[in-house]
């Protein structure tokens, strides 16, 4: 008689199964902004400028179909710029994240790993930048750094990237160093020693894989962070728009967008509600999937 | 415990000194200074004012800023001779004066209120307020949803409550602020755009904005640490030796279940405080997040590096509280501290 051993179900929830259609969409927006937008987000003319959401029909004003989402005060499409702001965004999080993530797990081995006079220093390092305020640190950080880069769109979102890389690493650096010091109590990485592996392949080979599972939660935890980072300080006046010297007119980003939607509230409202609303969706599917990495890895 | 507390604060006071440098130097490397702001803002322009190099070079002297940069941070932070008499910085407490408010001392700007008015009108009283506010509403909201939610565990309640909570987790504030802003303010509306401070109802939005995510926090906590000691031996033993549900609920569930409460209570409040910079400045409230990022925007160096120092220390002392508290509360994480390090 043949027994079997009973099978675990890799079961995927649905919320996780729709947090990635969600992901997907944007990704594919991402890629094909020119081709879905139906104007150049660039385009200003006065003729058109100001224009309500199309359903708008009144005494005042008047929206067309040709703008769906209405027009900014110098005649550019919103729905053209919001797609093309997807594109900021989607490539904020694919460069933000892995240099940040890097950063984090490189401090935090070092300092779970060296312990003694080294992980002092270093743990003294992060409870210093812990207790700054954070947003207000990355608004210091990109003034200093931005007019050191020539002025064209992607060095602001560098300076942003830069900004909250030196912020947002501590955290995870402090989950990577507790879980080292853990490990280095365990059976397999005495036995490692004693074989005489070397610093790196300990490191590669028996360290890293388990810290993986913690660097993937955090993965799922910051990528929305860095994007809600863009449109914050775009509400607040600084980030990519004036990162720059002409950027406020070729940069598109959500925190853009914003700054243009705060003052145009109640005449297009449109402007503040279409990203906020992908905003809450992105870190609404961002945090299904670090609820379901959690609960895969800590059963 | 004195030697503990002792040891905490000479470590806050490293921590502190290691917030200054950095931010004092950061702020230096910040492309133009104070004055280069201060003459092209358009609205000095305004009211007239023309600098010419004389009155530069004499503003340049009363903050030190003609300084080397070296003597400028000593300057700050131990003190300078200033017109033959000797001035104490930061460790006496001198927080120094604000260089786009005129020279005003900046704990005169942040402490005292406007005239026949008390300390919680001050600047710093309204932030303060506002945080207490948004603290007592996600407790007020968000335990009794946990022991809800522990009662009624596995419910088509407690399921709802749990689907509810988590969207309220993943909601960022300042997403919600602007959604709060678009669709109660400027469609429905039902609260002011630009709130009127001197309301008291006014405060509920920003403080509830504030307070959606640790609300959600806490109940989730609550709920799920009231639900590991439901199923402890000690609770049975006391449902067996016969005392009332309620008796039970309260002594034997509660008290064992607030310390990880108060564990969290910590982060909740740095949290809430972070957050301020992000409320204040969408709802141009007058409080030090605001303060902060005008600060900023002017580089008005005192003022960023004492409010700084008021939010690394407020940081600082809410953690301190909470390992005091927790060990108070709690006896045996001494004990189990006091075996593994004698």
């Amino acid at each position: 008689m043949k027994t079997t051993l009973p099978q675990k179900k890799a079961k995927t929830s649905k919320a996780y199964v729709f947090a990635l259609v969600i992901i997907a969409l944007f990704v594919l927006v991402a890629i094909f902004a020119r081709q879905l937008a139906p104007h150049d987000p660039n385009a200003r003319s006065f003729k058109i400028s100001a224009l309500p959401p199309m359903w708008v029909h009144n005494d005042y004003m008047m929206g067309t179909a040709d703008h769906p989402l209405g027009t900014d005060r110098y005649g550019r499409d919103i729905l053209s710029r919001y797609l093309f702001g997807v594109r900021t965004a989607v490539l904020l999080a694919f460069c933000a994240i892995p240099a940040t993530a890097l950063l984090g797990i490189l401090v935090g081995m070092i300092s779970g790993y060296l312990g003694g006079r080294t992980d002092r220093f270093l743990v003294l390092l992060m409870d210093i930048v812990q207790s700054l305020p954070g947003i207000m640190f990355v608004v210091i950080i990109i003034l200093i750094l931005r007019n050191r880069f020539p002025p064209v769109w992607f060095s602001g979102c560098l300076t942003l990237i830069i900004g909250f890389s030196v912020v947002s690493w501590v955290g995870l650096a402090r989950m990577v160093r507790a879980q080292v010091f853990q490990l280095k109590n365990e059976l397999f990485f005495e036995a490692a020693v004693s074989l005489g592996a070397t610093r790196w392949r300990i490191i590669t080979r028996h360290l890293f894989p388990n810290i993986a599972h913690l660097v993937l939660v955090w993965i799922a935890n910051n990528v929305p962070a860095i994007i809600l980072l863009e449109g914050i300080l775009g509400y607040i006046g600084v980030s990519l728009v004036s990162a720059g010297i002409d950027n406020e007119f070729t940069v598109m980003s959500w925190g853009g967008l914003f700054y243009t939607g705060r003052s145009t509230l109640s005449s297009n409202p449109m402007i503040l509600l279409v990203p906020a609303a992908s905003l809450l969706l992105l870190s609404m599917s961002f945090v299904l999937i670090g609820d379901h990495y959690h609960r895969k890895f800590s059963r | 415990m004195l030697q503990f507390i002792l040891k905490k604060v000479l470590r806050v006071l490293l921590v502190l000194f290691g917030v200054v440098l950095v931010v004092f130097l950061l702020l230096h490397l910040i492309p133009g200074n104070p004055l280069s702001n201060y003459t092209s803002n358009a609205q000095k322009a305004m009211v007239n004012y023309v600098a010419d190099e004389a009155i530069l070079r004499q503003i340049n002297q009363r903050y030190g800023l003609d300084l080397p940069l070296w003597r400028q941070f000593t300057r700050y932070l131990i003190g300078d001779r200033i017109d033959g008499k000797f001035v104490c910085g930061v460790i006496c407490g001198n927080l120094g004066p604000s260089i786009s408010q005129r020279g005003r001392p900046i704990e005169d700007i942040l402490f005292t209120p406007p005239l026949g008015k008390n300390f919680w009108h001050s600047q710093f009283g309204y932030s303060i307020r506002l945080v207490l506010l948004s603290g007592l509403m996600a407790i007020a909201l968000g335990v009794p949803l946990g022991i809800l939610g522990a009662k009624y565990y596995l419910s088509p309640y407690s399921r709802i409550q749990s689907v509810f909570l988590a969207a309220l987790i993943s909601i960022p504030n300042f997403v919600l602020g602007l959604l709060a802003i678009i669709f109660l303010a400027s469609w429905l509306d039902i609260v002011k755009v630009i709130p009127d401070w001197k309301i008291q109802s006014d405060w509920l939005l920003p403080a509830f904005v504030l307070a959606a995510m640790p609300m959600a926090n806490v109940a989730r906590v609550m709920q799920t640490t009231m639900v590991n000691t439901q199923n402890m031996d000690y609770v049975r033993t006391a449902r067996a030796k016969g005392l009332s549900e309620r008796q039970v609920r309260l002594v034997h569930i509660m008290r064992n279940a607030i310390v990880p409460f108060i564990a969290y209570l910590g982060p909740t409040l740095v949290e809430l405080f972070g957050g301020l910079f992000i409320v204040e400045n969408l709802y141009g409230f007058p409080g030090f997040g605001r303060q902060y990022w005008l600060a900023v925007t002017v580089l008005d160096y005192p003022m960023v590096l004492g409010l700084t120092i008021f939010y690394a220390a407020g940081i600082a002392l809410i953690n301190i509280l909470v390992e005091v508290a927790s060990e108070l509360l709690d006896p045996r994480l001494t004990q189990a501290k006091e075996q593994v390090a004698p």
